[in-house]
């Protein structure tokens, strides 16, 4: 019986270990203000009143697999701006150091490819590095949690870049419709993949 | 009836055969004196499902053309770097001016223009060009950015060799990837020190197939590794021949049954297809298994850092599908019993005597990387100066204490390896090098004469390399300078000068307050500091051309030959 007790109490303590350890996961990030190349205005999470949380998606101008996903970003930007969960674009590539992710080339962009959401321009890499994004594209699913945003889901947008048809893990709207019927998210990392976000002064290779 | 059912079943069998090989990517060939590469990032299905990231030039998703060139001509490159990040191009094999070599002090940054331009004085030859920025080689190299280049000379074009490209003169690289599972990215680093891939890339593509003529073909097969060596042979051991080395086309054919090719060397081999029947096929293989530890490749393991699935045993490189001998073309059906008159240089003429002696990489967690006379690399650090045309023996040795084996490269100039003290150097590369294999416990001794090229620059050094890419990225690298005698002018020359026309849309001429002056190096730069335009040695006197920059204020800066000191200018493109 004793040991039984003894049992008991580990077990407890392993149970506040492991809570507490969610409870320290749970990363947050902080709103932002970066120019919009769709509106060309300035943006942030704020403006979205009602927004129940965000889709963040860490893309450029011209990195191949980014442009896989134009259509599809699109798509689901239309389908979830509707039920409070606008779909937003960041680009956090070092425009210092590389011209064909400017502004200018940023606004044809939103025109060539149609984009129906805020492709927002973080030319100081600031919030990039506050995402910890890596690569593009990169996707965030953010949940608004005592008007603080808390990382759901980071990884990539689904598992075949080239070919939508035959998609098998469609990560981020799973992510997306879980939070929806207020559940927890079953996968909530997946790796990126795509192209490497350089931050300018962390490695010194741009020079 | 049975019989057409029974061929029926041979040919549907044949197709399931089949699919399991796709198409060899034959890159696309590029004539001419001025080459223009984009060197960016791409996508390329290489194993099921997500296609993987990967680097390319031009028009390839995976590599990059072939550049054709002859003896003699001025050659311009116009390299633009298109990639996020800083990039360097090396012409391995290229006998040219240290500023043009693409070593890793040529850094081109993102969305740079590098123009380098030289005179090929290399004999016909197959060289390559690849990445060569200091501890970024193995990543970029992994990516799969590289190409050939194919040197023609009067000598190798006056002999019946096999000479139309993609059919019965093909350009093979081989390499091998692994892939990271759930994304299909390859396993690299900064993320994975792993150097030998668990899957076969020929040219780019995964078990690859090629359609050969019945008659003898001539492969000019590169080892585009990062470590791994292979031992070639046909799958029925039938004997080809080794026609040309590094550096170009040995003195006679050299009968073999085995080639061990390692990082960075390229032999041009014959084969006789001539006697196969159109329809069947042959395989080019890699006889791996059984080597001794110190091969590349011949590690046991399957995981781990020296781990892969194609460690130590037998696999193929490409299947060879014998096609019908060709009509637009006169077939090659003999092999020429003697090539070209090549005049080696000798032990005994060399006037200088250098050891260089492999050391550290002795694993365990206090290990230095590999390195070269216990130096590791150092950007700022010359290792050797050599005098213009000194005729020098290098000793490379393995054997303080050996741990592994390593493929030697030498920038500049093509040798001649004089001995092996693991016995004599085989027939088969007794050409003209620039790149070998040295075993554990071995020294192995060359000779070569380093002309035409002096230039006292420290900033703009020759390489000696090991070219696997984790041990170059690691240090194990030295550099050289050749140094000339010409005079020192003692005057301090006016580096002063001025741009005009100022706005220029066009061309762009510089006027040198002192003629005396050379410009070495032009560096063009946005006014916010991105480097946009690198010209070494710039033909300055017809007027820069500057039509690509957009409108803007740009720094011109110029670096003098004599003294290496910096000037700038400002000037406005329209």
């Amino acid at each position: 019986m004793k040991k039984h007790f003894f049992k008991f109490i580990i077990f407890s303590i392993l149970l506040v270990l492991c809570s507490f350890n969610l409870i320290v996961k749970d990363k947050f990030v902080s709103d932002f203000k970066l120019k919009n190349a769709t509106t060309n205005k300035w943006t942030s999470l704020s403006d979205y009143k009602n927004a129940k949380g965000f889709i963040i998606i860490f893309t450029c101008n011209k990195c191949p697999m980014a442009k896989f996903y134009s259509q599809r970003l699109n798509q689901m930007s239309d389908k979830y701006k509707t039920v409070g969960i606008p779909l937003i674009a960041i680009n956090s590539m070092d425009t210092l150091a590389y011209a064909e992710e400017s502004f200018k080339k940023m606004q044809n962009k939103v025109k060539t490819d149609k984009l129906n959401f805020p492709y927002l321009q973080d030319k100081k890499q600031v919030v990039g590095k506050n995402f910890k994004a890596s690569v593009t594209p990169q996707a965030y699913v953010i949940w608004k949690k005592n008007n603080k945003f808390v990382i759901k889901y980071e990884g990539s947008i689904d598992d075949n870049a080239g070919d939508y048809q035959n998609v098998k893990n469609h990560f981020l709207t799973d992510a997306v419709d879980q939070l929806l019927y207020g559940k927890e998210v079953s996968v909530k990392n997946s790796e990126p993949f795509g192209c490497r976000i350089f931050y300018r002064g962390i490695i010194d290779k741009m020079k | 009836m049975k019989k057409i059912f029974f061929a029926s079943i041979i040919a549907f069998t044949s197709t399931i055969i089949n699919a399991q090989y796709s198409n060899m990517t034959m890159p696309q060939a590029l004539y001419g004196t001025t080459f223009n590469l984009n060197i960016h990032e791409s996508t390329k299905q290489l194993v099921t499902g997500n296609q993987t990231i990967t680097g390319s030039i031009n028009n390839e998703t995976f590599w990059g053309p072939t550049l054709f060139i002859n003896k003699g001509d001025l050659v311009h490159m116009n390299v633009t770097n298109n990639l996020n990040e800083s990039t360097t191009v090396h012409w391995h094999g290229m006998h040219l001016p240290a500023v043009m070599d693409g070593g890793p002090h040529q850094v081109i940054p993102a969305g740079t223009l590098w123009q380098p331009y030289w005179t090929v004085m290399n004999q016909a030859a197959t060289l390559w060009y690849h990445p060569h920025l200091h501890t970024t080689t193995q990543a970029q190299m992994t990516k799969g950015i590289g190409g050939f280049i194919i040197v023609k000379d009067p000598a190798e074009t006056a002999l019946t060799l096999p000479r139309t490209y993609g059919v019965d003169d093909i350009v093979l690289a081989l390499t091998s990837r692994s892939y990271n599972t759930t994304t299909n990215t390859f396993v690299s680093p900064p993320t994975s020190a792993r150097v030998y891939g668990d899957y076969m890339l020929s040219n780019g593509t995964p078990n690859a197939q090629y359609t050969l003529p019945k008659q003898f073909v001539r492969m000019r097969i590169l080892n585009a590794e990062i470590e791994r060596g292979y031992n070639l042979g046909f799958s029925d051991n039938r004997t080809f021949y080794v026609i040309g080395t590094d550096g170009g086309l040995l003195g006679a054919p050299v009968a073999v049954t085995r080639l061990p090719i390692h990082v960075g060397e390229r032999y041009e081999i014959m084969v006789n297809l001539g006697n196969d029947v159109v329809g069947s096929s042959i395989d080019l293989k890699a006889y791996n298994s059984g080597q001794s530890q110190s091969f590349p490749g011949g590690e046991p393991g399957t995981t781990g850092v020296f781990g892969s699935l194609l460690n130590n045993i037998d696999f193929p490189v490409l299947h060879i599908n014998v096609g019908a001998t060709t009509t637009s073309t006169t077939p090659i059906t003999a092999l020429p019993s003697s090539l070209i008159s090549n005049t080696y240089w000798t032990a005994s003429d060399a006037t200088v005597n250098r050891t260089v002696s492999i050391t550290n990489g002795t694993p365990g967690p206090a290990s230095v990387p590999f390195n070269f006379d216990n130096v590791s690399y150092a950007e700022a650090t010359i290792n050797k100066t050599v005098n213009l045309n000194a005729i020098e023996k290098w000793n490379i040795a393995n054997t303080n204490p050996a741990v592994f084996g390593h493929s030697f490269h030498l920038h500049d100039i093509e040798f001649k390896i004089v001995s092996r003290n693991t016995g004599t150097a085989a027939a088969y590369e007794s050409g003209w090098k620039d790149t070998f294999f040295i075993s554990k416990n071995e020294t192995v001794s060359f000779v070569g004469k380093f002309d035409d090229f002096a230039d006292s620059d420290v900033t703009h050094p020759y390489m000696y390399h090991c070219h696997f890419g984790g041990h170059e990225d690691g240090g194990m690298m030295g550099q050289f300078i050749v140094t000339g005698t010409m005079g020192i002018n003692e005057n301090e020359s006016n580096t002063s000068f001025s741009l005009y026309p100022n706005p220029s849309s066009n061309l762009l001429y510089v006027n040198l307050k002192d003629a005396n002056t050379e410009i070495y190096y032009v560096t063009i730069s946005t006014i916010t500091g991105r480097v946009v335009m690198m010209l070494p040695q710039p033909e300055w006197q017809n007027g820069i051309d500057i039509s690509s920059l957009e409108s803007g204020v740009y720094t011109f800066q110029m670096m003098d030959k004599q003294t290496k000191s910096l000037t700038t200018r400002k000037f406005i493109k329209k």
